[in-house]
């Protein structure tokens, strides 16, 4: 059975997104899916290697005033940080993390080594289109 | 199966996945799953609502068979055989 694929542009830089990208992940790695996620503009930033899971430095994308109450919440229930979702994915499934370069340059990031060490490549616009064009699932976050 | 056929079940494999949250199940039996032999039973454990219907659409997906659940004081026991 071929495996299906999932196409994800990760455009959130923020961490309540990223949980929920981290999630999405998860389960596609469980159904065997092939993965390909597209990190575009705010996504890159998140992706830079002096940030990643350091959630000081990242903000909620829907009510800041309930940042804490998140943190904690995902704390006591024994949740895993965004980055270590995408982590455990990548080791379960054939999960490949393209860095868009021109998001990558307005956070001062070029080279790959810039960012957290799940990222596989640079890649560009075409890259993400064709992905989507032949994937069986189409997500923009 | 019915519940007492469930009861009769012995797992090659049990999971105890009931310190983790959605998706953590899920992604607890994918990985156990490649320990058991096909034809082999697994059993996981699940204090995680959504984990009751996670599992049994994941066995269709996977083409492995779902069981049936049992349904324990704050947790779930999942019963499924491997394809």
């Amino acid at each position: 059975m071929e495996s299906k694929k999932m196409c994800l542009g990760l455009f959130t830089g923020s961490v309540d997104k990223l949980t929920a990208a981290g999630i999405i992940i998860s389960g596609a790695a469980a159904l065997d899916m092939k993965v390909d996620i597209y990190v575009l503009l705010q996504g890159a930033r998140a992706f830079r290697k002096d940030i990643g899971d350091d959630a000081g430095q990242l903000q909620m994308a829907e009510n800041p005033a309930l940042k804490a109450e998140f943190m904690e919440s995902l704390k006591s229930l024994k949740v895993k940080t965004w980055v270590e979702f995408f982590r455990e994915a990548k080791e379960i499934t054939d999960l490949k993390i393209h860095i868009c370069g021109l998001a990558g340059k307005i956070w001062g990031a070029e080279k790959l080594d810039d960012f957290i060490d799940l990222a596989d490549d640079i890649c560009g616009i075409g890259a993400y289109l064709s992905s989507a064009e032949e994937a069986d699932v189409n997500l923009f976050i | 199966m019915t519940a007492e056929e469930l009861l009769g079940l012995k797992a090659s494999k049990i999971v105890d996945a009931r310190g983790t949250a959605c998706p953590g199940p899920l992604l607890e039996a994918k990985k156990a799953i490649g320990t058991i032999m096909p034809g082999e039973i697994m059993e996981v454990l699940s204090a995680d609502e959504g984990t009751k219907v996670d599992i049994p659409k994941w066995c269709t997906k996977q083409g492995h068979e779902y069981l049936g659940t049992l349904e324990e004081s704050g947790y779930y026991r999942i019963f499924l055989k491997k394809s």
